[in-house]
C-alpha cells in the first residue's frame, strides 16, 4: 500500500514536472538563436520564470520519491510502474497544455510505456 | 539567428535575410530531431559513465557510497552529460509538443540498452529485446504523427497565403 501511494506519487510528480516545464519553455519563446548572448538571456529567462521553477520542484519530488521507493521496493516493479508517466504526462499535454493528440500518436505512445515497462522486467 | 545577424549588417541585409527565413513551422520538426538526437546520446553515454563508476564503487548503502562516488571524475563527467541532456530537452520543449518530445527521447532507452550490452558488457534477456521493439515501433509511429501534423499545419499556412 505505501509503495502503491509512493509509486502515484512518483508518477503524478514526473507528470507535472514535465507539463509544467512545456508551459514555462513556451512562455520563454522558440530558441531559435546559435548567438551566445542571446542564449545567455534566454537562460536568464528562463530560470526566473515561474512555470519552470515549478516544473523543476516537481521533478525534485519525484526524483526523491523515487529513491524513498527503491529503498524498499524492487527497482523491477518500481521502474515499470513508473512507465505510466508516459501516459499521464500526454493526459496533461491534451488537457492543460491543449497539445491535438493523434489516434496514432497515442497508440505510438502506448507501445513505448509498454516496451519501457518489459526492459525494466527481471 | 538571422535577425541577430540582420542586426548587425544594416536594413538592406536585413530585408534579404527575412525573404530567406522559412514560414513558421516549416522546419521545426527537422529542428526538433536535430536538438533529441544529441540529448538522447548525452543522456545515453552519461548513464554509462554513472554506471561504470557506481560498479567500481560496489554494492552498499547510499550514504557510504556517496562521498567516495563523489571522488571520481567519470562521476563528474556521466552528470555534466545529463545535465546537458536535460537542456536540449528543455530548449526544444520550447517550440515542440510535449506529447511528441517526451516518447520520442523514450529511444533513450533503447540506446541505454545497447550500450550496456557493447561498454558494459550486460546480458539482454529476450524480454528486453521485446521492449526495444515495443518502444522503437511506438517511436515510429509518434514521428509519423508528427510528420503528418507537420504536414497539416503547412498546408494550412500555404492556404492561408494563397487566399
Amino acid at each position: 500500500m505505501k509503495t502503491a501511494i509512493l509509486i502515484a506519487m512518483i508518477v503524478l510528480a514526473d507528470s507535472a514536472g514535465d507539463v509544467f516545464l512545456t508551459m514555462g519553455m513556451k512562455q520563454v519563446g522558440e530558441i531559435s538563436t546559435l548567438n551566445p548572448r542571446a542564449l545567455l538571456t534566454i537562460c536568464q529567462k528562463t530560470i526566473c520564470n515561474k512555470c519552470f521553477l515549478s516544473g523543476i520542484f516537481f521533478i525534485t519530488i519525484f526524483f526523491f520519491s523515487f529513491l524513498v521507493v527503491l529503498s524498499w521496493a524492487d527497482l523491477s516493479l518500481v521502474f515499470p510502474a513508473k512507465s505510466l508517466v508516459y501516459v499521464v504526462s500526454t493526459l496533461g499535454a491534451k488537457w492543460i497544455l491543449k497539445e491535438t493528440v493523434s489516434l496514432q500518436r497515442w497508440g505510438g505512445i502506448f507501445l513505448v510505456c509498454l516496451g519501457v515497462a518489459l526492459i525494466s522486467l527481471p | 539567428m538571422s535577425a541577430d545577424i540582420a542586426g548587425k549588417n544594416g536594413v538592406g541585409r536585413e530585408a534579404i535575410l527575412e525573404n530567406e527565413t522559412p514560414p513558421p513551422g516549416g522546419n521545426s520538426l527537422k529542428k526538433t530531431i536535430a536538438v533529441l538526437i544529441p540529448a538522447i546520446l548525452a543522456q545515453a553515454i552519461g548513464n554509462v559513465f554513472l554506471s561504470m563508476r557506481m560498479k567500481e564503487v560496489g554494492d552498499s548503502s547510499l550514504l557510504a557510497l556517496l562521498p567516495r562516488a563523489i571522488e571520481s571524475p567519470s562521476l563528474w563527467v556521466g552528470t555534466a552529460l545529463l545535465i546537458v541532456s536535460f537542456i536540449l530537452f528543455a530548449a526544444a520543449l520550447s517550440w515542440a509538443d510535449l506529447s511528441f518530445v517526451m516518447p520520442a527521447i523514450s529511444s533513450e532507452v533503447v540506446v541505454n540498452v545497447v550500450f550496456a550490452k557493447y561498454f558494459l558488457s550486460e546480458d539482454i534477456s529476450l524480454t528486453r529485446w521485446a521492449g526495444i521493439l515495443l518502444i522503437s515501433i511506438g517511436v515510429l509511429l509518434v514521428m509519423r504523427s508528427a510528420r503528418q501534423k507537420e504536414n497539416q499545419e503547412n498546408q494550412k499556412i500555404s492556404g492561408s497565403q494563397n487566399l
